[in-house]
């Protein structure tokens, strides 16, 4: 607090020494015979934010109708002076217009609340911590007035508690999660049937029958997304079947990471079928991290090698339809899981058993009925319903809201569902 | 082994989750620094995956060669195909046009190979959708004739002949193809795909806590 | 009788493949002139954003298309340059998908020359970056914390159109043109957090799942496919890539209409 005071008053008279000097400075306080004081006046912290913010406030008063602000800045440092940040009129920039939730930010048609970016205005980058300094000129018909200067500093926050409502739907998503997931083991689960992972069985035994090969495809995913991984799971269960059939399996890759995550979980489901030495190291192979080269290369493989049985579980885009029509073509039997909603149709139409988007996350718990895995399949449900009463709650208290024009509850019920 | 192969990745993967997750709700600048880092540290070892994946193809298509197996003329293209893009990048020391603005030697391999070839790959979809949907856009219950109608008033709209045929055949009705289409488009096809978007979203969720607290991990192999 | 008309669901798929590869190439060679009246909604909407924008103001362009959507997509990013050379818009290319590099550089060899534009005055072009959540929701504070230098390694500050950019408060929308899932990232991390306006351009085929923003108005318009390109060039009174497209296009749609009724009227007939 005194290092600030103290960066003030030599900050006032820098500025007062400047103005004589230098006319570039001096001009803009040039126009203002009479001081006019904005009543409460202040420099604060932006909250919630990394500390590159500053927030000014005053109180609107009845002489500061028709009237239209400027905010200037500067810093200790700065050598030009004082630099205008914005420019707006009254009535506008009050503080029940920030971006910010009502519970983080009071709300106040009768307080002008401006947010000021100082990275963006200041020419030099400004660290966290740096005092800046702040004046509004006030400009009414032709006069212009400047305010009282005031000073604080753009700190780094630790917490945003405008994303408040985020955090308690997480944590009561959590606890949920934590609480079906620790009773799993006590009793077991019924889960729908879900066509495209029972045929998994009837696939690898028709390719075992026909003595030709499975192809596992798991798309043009990384392995950060939710998808590739779901994949793996599938693939783990899948390569552990066709290691029991002694029936052989392909795995073409596009991303190299996912590729060497493969390598690791075929060879792991050898060993669990108890059949090791049935494992190859060509089973995985890299292909190209080029959408289309990856698919006209799978696409060559498989009308070459024409398998039996076809996979597409992972993530795919545009190479969907690709894969699954010369696989068609041939007559293999096509399961198919994605969570990209419009590659889903192309799916549909070319594979006899397609998963539908959230399925696929439920493959993995779905073939290795493990029940933690099961009971997770659970809050997946209850989530879903949660959902749709909120939904539905929601839509009737807004329309309740318009209808009686009570404006207090919509805009309360707009920000608790808003992301920010 | 089990230390190295099971509980040290989860609790890596616990406790970057978790940060990770932190982070989200910390607007701090160290919070910013830290996902920074952890970007360039998947950009880092992603590009170590890349050798391994090159050596992973080439030593494949090596031993397709040597063993010669079937269509082991194909797997030359993979060394040829390499080298026609490798060569003129190195030559052109990865730049596509020179200070004349005239093509390099990459320029002129990417200009003249990989972009018809790419476009091919595309281009056939056209040709598959077109199979596709002969053999398999038959009206064989209420449903897909309901899927037929909307597909068959997109497709018309969707040109301008069709919508002359439209306003022919349908103008009476004053409504016009664009709004027909409009509302498929707006009402039961973005009723339906926000659901799936909502369902993965929570699949998404659900699954992320899975791999976090480490209840999934056929993706590190079994115990 | 029967039977011949039964082997019509069977066809070798070879014979659909010729009957499509006539129908396109038969109205490219021989155009048959037909009509594009309609300009969809959200193509309008593109065109009436940019239109309206005051002269010098700067648009980003994210062209992240590579060879395979080119035919689709480069019509659009053509029209889209042009129409804001015509109204002395500048613009700002960015991309984050390595295979359109060439196609920006294919793009901008002859254009600014039509409309007596300068490189570094009147449009820019930023090297390819990865990694693109971390690039667009960074250049929210500080573009040049990640971009320097553009393509050809200047340093981007001293450029003059740079001059009074810093972040995407003086950028005032965004034009995605993309075959990939990257429009998604603009409208959720730039869109929706920044409020800057994001249009897009989609290939045909992903242009149904944009039906959501559209309706949300996170993405403030849309064009889809050679169909939108060419309607474009009829707003701009340019006509190019994407109109001459469009016999192709309706005689192809029409024959994918023919065959469904045809296998269809062929399996409630005769089977």
């Amino acid at each position: 607090m005194k290092n600030t005071s103290i960066l003030v008053s030599a900050f006032l008279i820098l500025t007062s020494y400047s103005s004589f000097c230098a006319p570039k400075a001096g001009k803009a306080a040039a126009p203002s015979p009479i001081k006019m004081e904005l009543k409460n006046f202040e420099a604060l912290d932006f909250p919630y934010d990394k500390g590159e913010t500053g927030l000014l406030k005053w109180d609107h008063t009845e002489e500061l109708n028709d009237a239209s602000f400027s905010v200037m800045i500067s810093t200790i440092s700065e050598k030009e002076g004082w630099i205008e940040a914005d420019t707006f009129k009254a009535g506008e920039k009050t503080a029940d217009k920030v971006n910010l939730p009502f519970w983080a930010f009071k709300k106040d048609k009768n307080k002008y609340a401006v947010p000021v970016e100082l990275n963006n205005v200041l020419s030099s980058e400004i660290k966290q911590d740096v005092p800046f300094f702040a004046k509004v000129k006030i400009i009414k018909g032709k006069n212009s007035f400047e305010s009282q200067t005031a000073s604080a500093a753009a700190r780094g926050n630790w917490f945003r508690a405008d994303r408040l409502n985020n955090l308690l739907l997480f944590l009561f998503v959590s606890i949920v999660f934590f609480i079906i997931v620790s009773h799993a083991k006590k009793k077991s689960l019924f889960i729908r049937r879900i066509a495209g992972l029972d045929a998994i069985d009837e696939a690898i035994g028709r390719a075992t029958e026909m003595g030709k090969p499975i192809f596992y495809v798991p798309g043009i995913g990384v392995m950060s997304q939710i998808s590739t991984i779901a994949s793996t799971f599938v693939l783990g269960e899948v390569a552990k079947k066709v290691a029991q059939y002694d029936s052989y399996i392909k795995v073409p890759h596009y991303d190299p990471i996912v590729m060497t995550v493969s390598k690791e979980i075929v060879k792991q489901a050898y060993t669990e079928a108890e059949r090791p030495d049935s494992y190859k190291e060509d089973i995985n192979v890299f292909i190209s991290h080029d959408q289309f080269s990856y698919a006209a290369n799978v696409d060559g493989m498989i009308s070459r090698e024409k398998p039996a049985a076809c996979f597409y579980i992972g993530y795919f885009m545009a190479e969907s339809l690709l894969l699954a029509e010369v696989g068609a073509s041939i007559g293999a039997i096509q399961i198919a899981g994605t969570d990209v909603d419009h590659q889903l149709p192309f799916f549909f139409t070319a594979c006899d058993y397609p998963l539908l988007g959230e399925e696929l996350y439920a493959a993995g718990a779905y073939l290795s009925k493990e029940p933690m895995l099961v009971s997770a399949l659970k809050v997946q449900d209850f989530g879903k319903l949660v959902f749709m009463i909120s939904v539905a709650l929601f839509s009737l208290l807004l329309i309740i809201g318009s209808k009686m024009n009570w404006q207090g509850l919509s805009s309360t019920l707009t920000e608790i569902l808003k992301v920010y | 082994m089990k230390l190295f192969k099971k509980n040290i990745p989860l609790a890596i993967v616990l406790v970057f989750g978790l940060v990770s997750l932190a982070s989200y709700y910390v607007p701090n600048r160290m919070s910013e620094d830290y996902l920074e880092v952890m970007n360039a540290w998947e950009n880092i070892v992603s590009a170590f995956g890349f050798f391994l994946g090159l050596i992973s193809l080439f030593y494949a298509h090596y031993m397709k060669i040597r063993k010669k197996a079937d269509g082991w003329g194909y797997s030359l293209f993979v060394y040829i195909g390499f080298l026609m893009m490798v060569i003129p990048a190195i030559i052109s020391h990865g730049k596509q046009l020179n200070p004349d603005a005239s093509l390099t030697w990459l320029g002129w391999a990417f200009r003249y190979l990989y972009n018809p070839l790419s476009a091919t790959m595309f281009s056939i979809l056209a040709f598959y959708i077109i199979s596709t949907a002969y053999r398999s856009f038959r009206i064989k219950s209420l449903q897909a004739f309901v899927l037929f109608v909307a597909a068959f008033v997109l497709i018309l709209g969707r040109i301008p002949v069709g919508q002359m045929i439209w306003d022919w055949a349908l103008g009476f009705t004053k409504v016009t193809a664009g709004e027909a289409i409009d509302w498929i488009i707006g009402v039961p096809s973005t009723a339906g795909k926000r659901g799936i978007m909502i369902g993965v979203a929570i699949g998404a969720v659900v699954t992320s806590l899975k791999i976090i607290f480490g209840i999934e991990r056929q993706y590190m192999g079994k115990d | 009788m029967k039977e011949t008309i039964q082997k019509l669901l069977k066809i070798d798929r070879r014979y659909l493949f010729l009957l499509l590869t006539l129908s396109i190439l038969i109205p490219i060679l021989k155009p048959l002139g037909l009509p594009n009246k309609s300009i969809s909604k959200d193509v309008q909407n593109v065109y009436n954003f940019i239109d309206s924008l005051p002269e010098g103001s700067t648009i980003i362009c994210s062209l992240d298309y590579d060879p395979s959507t080119a035919p689709e997509l480069h019509p659009q990013a053509t029209a889209i340059v042009k129409h804001a050379f015509k109204k002395n818009i500048k613009i700002m290319v960015l991309t984050f998908i390595p295979g359109s590099t060439g196609l920006i550089d294919q793009l901008f060899e002859k254009l600014p020359a039509e409309y007596g534009k300068k490189y570094g005055e009147d449009y820019v072009i930023l090297p390819y970056m990865a990694n693109i959540v971390a690039v667009i929701t960074q250049m929210n504070s500080n573009l040049y914390s990640i971009y320097e230098k553009d393509k050809d390694n200047t340093d981007l500050k001293s450029l003059p159109m740079m001059k009074k950019i810093t972040n995407y408060k003086d950028i005032k929308g965004v034009v995605n043109i993309t075959g990939t899932a990257i429009l998604d990232f603009w409208v959720a991390y730039v869109g929706d957090k920044f409020g800057v306006p994001v249009m897009g351009g989609v290939t045909a085929i992903s242009q149904v799942g944009y039906g959501p923003y559209l309706q949300k108005g996170q993405l403030k318009g849309l064009i889809g496919g050679m169909k939108g390109a060419a309607e474009y060039e009829t707003l701009i009174k340019e006509p190019g890539k994407g109109t001459s497209g469009i016999d192709a296009l309706n005689v192809a749609h029409l024959l994918v209409l023919a065959l469904i009724i045809m296998s269809n009227l062929v399996m409630f007939f005769f089977k």
